[in-house]
């Protein structure tokens, strides 16, 4: 009784996450916060969108906007596929893509070993990212969906380099 | 309990489901004067309808609450979390003693219903809030958290009278719509039916490879699965339009004693199908025809009488189908719409100079009514003549992708014609590619396609300061690039051959669109668009193509907004507005025109004389699907007849002319042979939606054109007046765009 009590206190300060990479970081999301992993997909553009939106995927009958995270952490996009994740946006509602270069394993970590952001980061990843994990192989950047949200991201402004430009007529 | 009552519950309930939402909202902008006037509306029809049905305790309440919120309404008090509160006490209290109503039949008596309180409380409100107002204090606005605890407190203190409202939770709603539909069983078990007759084949085409004997059976029949479940899936959403009538009697009889009119009302059609969400869209453009009819079309009693009319004027509200849309037409007996007075109206207005004014044909007057902030209504009523008629009725319905048309007959009455697609949801679309990336433009943009080699552009594309144009047969087609437009990366090195024009017009604006390629015309699927997309603007949705590949949908008038496209004011749209030409005699004798667009091509045969060469007809454009050129090789013949495998479908080919034949002649064996012309057309009447080919020995262009009324006297032909000269139009295609109707009313 008193084993299964204790894995029971055990499971629930434990978060199981969803290991990605984008560039040299080693980010992840909780499992339970992740629809669905759609493998090696390349969003198809859409003009006039803001920087940070990879493009639109389908995604059961649905068009899914796609938000590249390369681009929000200031890389260079990268020519071909990479892998999107659908994540919930507001309670379930309505889902987005979140491109990235690659998913890797599931790691189950101690809720508690959560760290807040380093004081030192800048004011775009302190919006993006949710904590840090200290890891044998370095540090794993939380993400909290709800804060990847395309139309937070649009809200916020700060990566709103949008290239809307008026029609020049000639190029 | 008897239907009216019945119906004043259901109805109520609706609108104070309304009132939720609004009340909601209005927490979070307290000075939306939209939100208070429909949350006022609501309880007021409430109060009104309740003195009607003698409920005396809800028209008290309701009344005390019109008071208040009229005071909201009108800016003497401010929206505080406290009145909102209030309010919310107010929908409660005529929730319940509307859930009494439609479960006991009565509203109540007993000593614990008592809204004194309630009503007490709204009445200090009123005259509370106003000092507060005028001490210039407002409290802000509540989060949602403090005020369903205030909400609660309430709650206890008037548990008698919360009760029954406790007990029934109201329905979240997350959209103002009503979100329920009724679908018939039968429907629904036809669908499942299909579904699980889908997963079978699924499972076999799983089973399946691509190399296996059956695999074209098996691809059939999932090709027919589809369609059918698509079938009933759409008649599951289809209402019938009787449903949008129900209101009308009630209305025509109000309006018609508030401007002292005599109307009865008459339906035909109403069991009409149409897609819900476009039912909803045609409402209120339906409303404001009806009322213009009331108030506009129909004469006064003494005036009728002295014109030889019936007293009673008659406004017949008339749908049907018709080559895959649904034409809803309100026609009036009244007094029909004077040239005369719309084109002193114009000039009044400076919407017409006198000189165009001198010039414009009786339909083009007409078109003039659909300018916005035009109104021929020698006084504004409170119902209508205030500039907001028809150009709101044109708008909305365009806003589907419908059409409005106006046809009027001077004493005899008008006609207004509103044309809507059967479903929203899939639309045939031409797929075009720029800068690599495939995009639709939905097919009812589309006017014609013109393909340019690179070699001819430079001397046939003409420049005017930074825009260019091209010179299309009589006039000159301002240019847009759909790679420079969303600034796409353009075709890199590889110099194309050439390029298209894709000819396009949407409200009032047109202009040639250039992209690099075309692709096969596919009907789509359209799917939303996220919000961070829509804002963009220039994208309707996106849609899924047959290869696989995602393809966004052109918004075409914004992307000749976007683009700097003026809309043609002046250049009146021949396709939308149909009237009957001014009647020189007695009705019957009245020569009826209808504007259309036709292709015309050359045909040798039907020429009249000794030299038959060089004969035009014509094709009504909206029976010719595409053009195509097909080396007569490709032809082949079954049972003697000529047929075309065209786009997996058989398509038997029409040689009226048996050009097919002389060029079968003057063909050497072995070769592939000349290209033969064929218009690939769909055939309307009986044959609806069947396509045919149709050989042309030319198609020499595209104009606009007027159907002239069959007489059986000159030509047993239909003919039609293009660019001043008469032509005779293909018999069998004619009937998509002359309306039976038409013939009927003359």
């Amino acid at each position: 009784m008193r084993n299964t009590a204790a894995i029971e206190i055990d499971l629930r300060d434990t978060m199981s996450m969803c290991s990605l990479r984008a560039g040299a970081g080693l980010f992840g999301i909780e499992t339970v916060q992740i629809r669905e992993v759609l493998g090696t997909t390349s969003p198809q553009r859409v003009p006039l969108a803001p920087e940070y939106i990879a493009g639109v995927v389908p995604h059961r009958g649905e068009i899914l906007t796609t938000v590249n995270f390369r681009v929000l952490l200031g890389l260079e996009r990268r020519a071909g596929p990479g892998c999107v994740l659908v994540l919930d946006e507001e309670e379930g509602r309505d889902c987005f893509g979140l491109l990235v270069d690659g998913v890797g394993g599931v790691v189950t970590l101690a809720r508690s070993a959560l760290e807040a952001n380093p004081s030192a980061l800048d004011a775009r990843s302190m919006a993006l990212f949710d904590g840090v994990f200290r890891m044998p192989a370095g540090l794993m950047v939380h993400l909290d969906p709800q804060q990847l949200r395309p139309s937070r991201l649009a809200e916020s402004g700060m990566f709103a380099a949008a290239r809307r430009r008026s029609y020049g007529g000639q190029r | 309990m008897d239907e009216l009552t019945k119906e004043f519950v259901a109805e109520s309930q609706e609108g104070l489901e309304r009132m939720e939402l609004c009340l909601t909202d209005l927490e979070k902008r307290p000075g939306d004067v939209e939100l208070v006037s429909e949350i006022f509306r609501t309880v007021h029809t409430i109060k009104g309808t309740t003195g009607f049905l003698r409920f005396r305790r809800l028209e008290k309440l309701a009344h005390a609450g019109e008071g208040l919120l009229a005071a909201l309404r009108d800016g003497k008090i401010i929206a505080t979390s406290e009145l909102i509160g209030a309010l919310l006490e107010l929908m409660d209290g005529l929730r319940a003693i509307l859930h009494l109503i439609e479960t006991t039949g009565i509203e109540g008596a007993r000593s614990t219903d008592d809204d004194r309180e309630l009503i007490a409380l709204m009445v200090d409100l009123k005259a509370g809030s106003a000092e507060a107002a005028v001490n210039g204090k407002s409290a802000p606005p509540m989060h949602d958290v403090e005020l369903l605890a205030l909400a609660a407190g309430r709650d206890a203190s008037r548990a008698a009278l919360l009760s029954a409202a406790a007990l029934a939770p109201a329905p979240i709603l997350t959209a103002t719509q009503d979100r329920t539909l009724r679908i018939d069983v039968e429907v629904l078990n036809r669908m499942m039916n299909q579904v699980g007759e889908l997963v079978l084949t699924r499972n076999q085409i799983l089973q399946s490879s691509p190399d296996a004997q059956n695999f074209p059976e098996l691809a059939r029949r999932l090709n027919n699965v589809t369609a059918e479940l698509r079938q009933s899936v759409m008649q599951a959403r289809m209402q019938p339009v009787g449903h949008l009538f129900g209101k009308f009697p009630r209305m025509v009889r109000d309006l018609g004693r508030t401007c002292g009119r005599q109307v009865r009302i008459e339906f035909e059609g109403q069991e009409t199908g149409l897609d819900k969400s476009l039912l909803e869209a045609v409402r209120d453009p339906l409303t404001h025809a009806v009322r213009n009819a009331v108030d506009h079309g129909i004469e006064p009693p003494d005036v009728r009488m002295l014109a030889g009319k019936p007293v009673e004027g008659v406004v017949r509200l008339r749908a049907f189908h018709q080559s895959g849309s649904v034409v809803i037409e309100v026609i009036d007996d009244g007094a029909g719409i004077s040239t005369e007075q719309v084109l002193a109206k114009a000039l009044e207005r400076g919407l017409a100079t006198p000189e165009q004014a001198a010039s414009m044909t009786q339909r083009e007057a007409l078109q003039m009514l659909f300018v916005p902030g035009f109104s021929t209504a020698r006084k504004v009523t409170n119902i209508s003549g205030r500039g907001v008629g028809l150009d709101v009725v044109r708008a909305n319905v365009e806003q589907v992708g419908g059409s409005v048309e106006l046809e009027s007959h001077l004493e005899s009455g008008t006609t207004v014609r509103m044309r809507v697609p059967l479903t929203l949801a899939i639309v045939p679309a031409l797929v075009v590619r720029s800068g690599g990336q495939s995009f639709a433009l939905p097919q009812n943009a589309l006017v014609e396609l013109v393909y340019m080699a690179r070699r001819d552009a430079e001397s046939q594309i003409e420049r005017i300061g930074a825009s260019e144009l091209y010179r299309l047969r009589d006039s000159l087609l301002p240019l847009v690039w759909l790679d420079r437009l969303l600034d796409l990366e353009q075709s890199a090195g590889t110099e194309l051959q050439g390029f298209y024009i894709a000819v396009l017009e949407s409200e009032d604006r047109r202009f040639g669109l250039v992209v690099d390629d075309l692709k096969p015309p596919e009907e789509i699927v359209v799917k939303s668009l996220s919000a961070v997309l829509r804002e963009i603007g220039l994208f309707s949705g996106a849609t899924v193509l047959g290869n696989g590949t995602l393809a966004l949908i052109l918004d075409v008038a914004e992307a000749g907004a976007r683009a700097g496209v003026r809309p043609a004011v002046e250049a009146v749209k021949v396709v939308e507005a149909t009237a009957k030409l001014e009647a020189a005699g007695r009705v019957g004798q009245a020569q009826i025109a209808m504007a259309t667009s036709v292709v015309i091509y050359e045909t040798w045969k039907r020429g009249f004389g000794e030299d038959r060469r060089g004969a035009r007809m014509a094709m009504p454009l909206s029976a010719v699907e595409r053009i195509e050129s097909v080396p007569i090789a490709e032809i082949e013949y079954a049972g003697g007849r000529p047929v075309l495998q065209y786009g997996g479908e058989l398509l038997p080919i029409e040689d009226e002319d048996e050009v097919l034949l002389e060029m079968a002649a003057a063909n050497k064996p072995g070769d592939a042979g000349p290209a033969a012309t064929i218009l690939i057309c769909l055939r309307s009447g009986e044959h609806a939606s069947k396509r045919v080919g149709v050989v042309v020995r030319r198609v020499v262009g595209v104009s606009p054109g007027t159907l002239l009324a069959a007489t059986a006297e000159v030509c047993a032909e239909p003919l039609a007046m293009v660019k001043d000269r008469v032509t005779t139009l293909h018999r069998d295609f004619v009937g998509q765009s002359a309306p039976p109707a038409l013939q009927e009313v003359a």
